[in-house]
């Protein structure tokens, strides 16, 4: 299903040529990427369904040359789409023909590690996994833990607001970062927020994490770290109807007990994960929940015989607990390999992420259940079911004509059920071009006209990654007017301006 | 007007946007006296919007009208053992209002948290979803009902501890957590300052998930004139607490972990349970600067910096002013009540607060000294900017609150 984007400005892809050399002034030799073949790999990120080559790509490596790039794109009137590792599935780097496509893979240093305040601060292209690695040393980590760690930028996870299995109990990126260094679509560089638990102000950091690279350019990140957990131990336990495991999940939070990970798959994503990996799943059961307890070993041991009593109580067929690290990591290797597993039983997979109130688990799922048969397709279910924030793949085959759009609607319909269920659009993808069409069914006009006048704030011109989150661009000067509507006015006597 | 919905607040903003006349929101008032005095005597008073709109404990979600009393609701989320997890303080005792007062829009509006906040975050890190009134007399609505939400912009981050300058909240959803079941205190007697932050900051880095270091040097102790940490300076000596909060046999063995961990700063003694907690409320609530005790004339500063920088900061601070600090979030909360002079000691004390970064809140101070001073921080100009484009997104006339943040904008 073609996405309307932007229309491209025809001037600006008249003065190409000059464009780049401008571009190659401000960041020499290998850093201006134009060639059609070299421009391959930026055609896209994850979601592979969309791609379009950029009109060039640049790769700055200091902060300076970001904001002499921008400076020149804002006074040429030249739209920028920021990139980080390309790993979103939302669209969110997807390339505008007439756009400069700003690479921010060469910031790959780590800047500072302060134990003693225990934060790091970091370039944006270091990847999420890279913090981690860089802190075990001495015994800390950092808790955002989005399965594409190993591949996806820090400073694409800001713009996300990244989650992962950990977020339930330590939080998304929002929680865990403190400030950074910003270069807005003027070329103006600031520094929000930084060491201190809180910055003055406004809590600007709070909405430039999860703007999608709409509001400004991030080219350090001050993250905080936290200390590893003495030891971790896991349950699989299995249930024979999807209402019980759902049940479970209520029940253990219910209880006051917050597990450090609880994610739960169906029947289909069982059986794709068990052949995939073999992890000893049981294939009997409807549903499967992990549920892992972090803390000092006596804790988790304490936690791990509730837990286990909940989901007796609950019904469950199997329940099964960890007594090794090698054992853990089996639990968790099936739900870590669920998306290339569900890959290898169809040949494509769509895979939706929407969040609804965890108690609406079971109506969800029947629902998706009923919309499968109704678009005649396949749907496996994973999820993080600790948070509501559920992952339908949905299978299809984009040989076969009309099967991607019959996937799509599908998609589509899913998210709307979760919004009517009392849920949201994305739990952690972003709305990108995947779900920005959607956008309107989660907020009114007016609530989109409130963002959208932020969004000026920051990129008066809007130049910056346009055609992402919102379906409709406006004018910031046409957004900025106050409308004292006559028909709701409660006092009509007083003069108005 | 008696503001009884949504639409009432709307139609009160939308008459003040076509007066061109500023309104003051107010919940109970509790911090009236937080902040610079706005110009404008038009109140518009949100406390009748005080419905409880769904509380579901197993969701860990509670929706309220912003009106709805601090206390009522702390009370009823209290029934199933919850609580809000960033353990918002209580300025009655500081500023010398009356107790039991204040509404939940307040507390958002103040954005002011705890001790936990180190562990669980602050209030901007609970509050899931709001609907209301910008100062374009629009009613919106921003974020959700659940925890993991990225659907658009996070307008939430921005209303907390905005001081009702962007918008008057109708409505908000809020995460509550499971209340811990015990709660345990170390407690290290005679450190200074700045070995005291070392302490906290070992334990801080320790796997032993500290929910609470405060330290209360033993001239600050002193002013305590009731409650917990009263009766803790009876005994002489400054006091350094590290709260470990969780399941009982938990919570026991990593008191006894990490008292062994810090041997090097001597024997740590343990308080328990209602002791415990009552130490972490004289904490919170900075009991030992109340304004009806012995520093009461003294303005009152909040001070939040790089933690580990904390100690040497407060030390020299009261030092060069004859000024008392206590120390929360392992250093990187100061409450310092200075001793009264012209600026309240702002100049001094925020530039040896750029050296080290940070920010500081003159959060108690005598009207006279409000309109010299800059009560809240100002920013870095490019920063200060931006702020203020994204105020006028939200408010382009300053109808809402104006002045209370800035001296300048009073006009
Ligand atoms: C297999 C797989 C598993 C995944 N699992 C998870 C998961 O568990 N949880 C989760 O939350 N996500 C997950 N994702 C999605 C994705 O990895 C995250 O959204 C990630 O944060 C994107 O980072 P990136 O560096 O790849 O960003 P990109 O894809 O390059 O960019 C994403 C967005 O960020 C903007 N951006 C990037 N860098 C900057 C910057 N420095 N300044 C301003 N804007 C910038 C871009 O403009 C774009 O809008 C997964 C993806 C894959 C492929
Ligand atoms: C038993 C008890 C426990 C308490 N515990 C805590 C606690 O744990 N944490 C804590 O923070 N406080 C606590 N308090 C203190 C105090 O009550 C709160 O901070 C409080 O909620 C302030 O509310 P208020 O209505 O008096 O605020 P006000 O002084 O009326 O307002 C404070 C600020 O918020 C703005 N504002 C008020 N309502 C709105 C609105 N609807 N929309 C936009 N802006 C608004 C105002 O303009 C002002 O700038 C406690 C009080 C009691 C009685």
């Amino acid at each position: 299903m073609p996405i309307m984007m932007p229309a491209s400005d025809q001037m600006v892809l008249n003065r190409r040529d000059a464009i780049v050399a401008d571009l190659r002034a401000i960041v020499p030799g290998e850093g201006v990427i134009f060639s059609a073949a070299e421009m391959l790999p930026y055609e896209s990120d994850a979601l592979t369904a969309y791609r379009q080559p950029p009109m060039v790509v640049v790769l700055p490596e200091t902060t300076e040359q970001v904001s002499r790039i921008l400076k020149y794109c804002f006074d040429n009137g030249i739209k920028v789409v920021p990139r980080g590792s390309g790993t979103s599935l939302s669209g969110g780097a997807l390339p505008l023909e007439d756009a400069v496509l700003l690479g921010l893979g060469k910031f790959k240093r780590i800047r500072e590690i302060d134990l003693d305040n225990r934060v790091v601060v970091t370039e944006p292209g270091v990847t999420n996994l890279a913090i981690s690695q860089a802190v075990a040393h001495a015994g800390f980590y950092y808790a955002p833990d989005p399965s594409s760690q190993i591949a996806c930028s820090i400073g694409g996870n800001i713009a996300e607001n990244s989650g992962g299995v950990h977020c339930l109990k330590y939080g998304m990126t929002t929680n865990n970062v403190l400030g950074c260094e910003l270069v807005l679509m003027s070329g103006e560089i600031l520094r929000i927020g930084g060491k201190a638990p809180e910055q003055a102000g406004y809590d600007l950091m709070g909405i430039i994490t999860g703007s999608e690279g709409l509001l400004g350019v991030v080219t350090e990140v001050t993250v905080r770290i936290l200390r590893k957990p003495e030891t971790a131990r896991a349950l699989l336990v299995g249930f024979p109807q999807v209402e019980a495991a759902g049940e479970c999940v209520a029940r253990i939070i219910g209880a006051g007990i917050i597990p450090g990970g609880m994610e739960m798959m169906d029947k289909p994503a069982i059986h794709a994960a068990e052949a995939f990996v073999h992890a000893d799943y049981p294939l009997d059961v409807e549903a499967l929940l992990i549920i892992e307890l972090d803390g000092p070993s006596i804790e988790v041991d304490e936690l791990i015989k509730r837990v286990e009593a909940i989901a007796l109580g609950c019904g469950s067929t199997t329940c099964r607990i960890s007594g090794s690290e090698a054992e853990r990591d089996l639990f968790w290797a099936g739900r870590k390999a669920a998306f290339p597993a569900v890959g290898r039983i169809s040949p494509d997979y769509l895979c939706m992420d929407g969040t609804i109130p965890r108690g609406a688990l079971p109506r969800a799922l029947a629902r998706i259940r009923d919309l499968g048969e109704k678009y005649g397709l396949g749907v496996a279910n994973v999820f993080h079911a600790g948070d509501g924030n559920l992952h339908p793949l949905i299978l299809y085959d984009a040989n076969k004509p009309g099967e991607m759009d019959k996937a799509e609607a599908f998609g589509a319909e899913i998210l709307r059920c979760c919004v009517e269920l009392g849920g949201v659009l994305t739990g952690e993808h972003g709305v990108g071009i995947e779900k920005r069409d959607l956008m309107p069914h989660m907020f009114s006009e007016v609530d989109l006209n409130q963002q959208q006048r932020l969004k000026c704030a920051f990129d008066a011109r809007g130049l910056l990654n346009p055609g992402k989150v919102f379906p409709t661009l406006h004018r910031c000067a046409e957004l900025g007017r106050v409308h004292v509507h006559s028909g709701k006015l409660a006092f009509p006597d007083l003069p108005r301006f | 007007m008696h503001i009884r919905d949504a639409a009432d607040v709307e139609a009160a903003v939308r008459a003040a946007i076509a007066r061109e006349q500023p309104i003051e929101i107010i919940g109970h008032s509790s911090k009236r006296s937080i902040g610079h005095a706005m110009a404008t005597n038009a109140v518009l008073d949100v406390s009748a919007l005080n419905a409880v709109t769904c509380y579901e404990p197993n969701e860990l979600i509670i929706t309220v009208q912003a009106g709805a009393p601090l206390d009522d609701v702390l009370s009823l989320i209290d029934s199933k053992s919850q609580e809000f997890a960033f353990e918002p303080m209580d300025t009655a005792l500081l500023l010398g209002a009356r107790s039991g007062r204040g509404t939940v829009g307040g507390m958002i509006g103040a954005g002011l948290a705890g001790p936990r906040r180190i562990k669980a975050g602050g209030a901007r890190d609970h509050l899931l979803g709001a609907h209301a009134v910008s100062g374009f007399g629009d009613s919106f609505k921003a974020g959700g009902r659940v925890v993991k939400n990225v659907t658009g912009y996070d307008l939430c981050k921005l209303l907390a501890g905005s001081w009702g300058t962007l918008a008057v909240m109708t409505e908000v959803t809020l995460k509550v957590m499971p209340k811990a079941e015990t709660g345990r205190t170390l407690v290290l007697r005679g450190l200074d300052d700045v070995t005291a932050n070392r302490a906290m900051t070992a334990a801080l880095g320790s796997p032993y998930d500290v929910s609470g270091a405060a330290h209360a040097p033993h001239p600050a102790l002193r002013a305590a004139a009731r409650g917990a940490l009263a009766r803790l300076a009876s005994r002489g000596h400054g006091a350094t607490l590290l709260r470990l909060e969780g399941i009982v046999a938990s919570v026991a063995h990593r008191a006894t972990a990490l008292a062994a961990d810090l041997a090097s700063f001597g024997m740590a003694e343990l308080i328990e349970d209602a002791e415990s907690a009552a130490l972490w409320r004289d904490i919170r609530d900075v009991t030992p600067f109340a304004a009806d005790g012995a520093l009461g004339a003294w303005p009152v500063w909040r001070i939040v910096c790089p933690p580990a920088s904390g100690g040497a900061f407060g030390q020299a601070l009261a030092r060069e002013t004859g000024g008392e600090v206590i120390y929360d979030w392992g250093g990187g909360l100061l409450w310092a009540a200075l001793p009264p002079s012209v600026d309240a000691h702002a100049v001094l004390l925020r530039q040896r607060l750029a050296a080290i970064g940070g920010h500081a809140t003159l959060l108690r101070a005598d009207e006279g000294t409000r309109r010299t001073v800059d009560v809240f921080h100002q920013q870095e100009k490019g920063v200060a900017a931006l702020a203020e484009r994204v105020r006028l997104s939200f408010d382009p006339k300053s109808i809402l609150n104006r002045g209370r943040l800035t001296r300048t904008s009073i006009s």
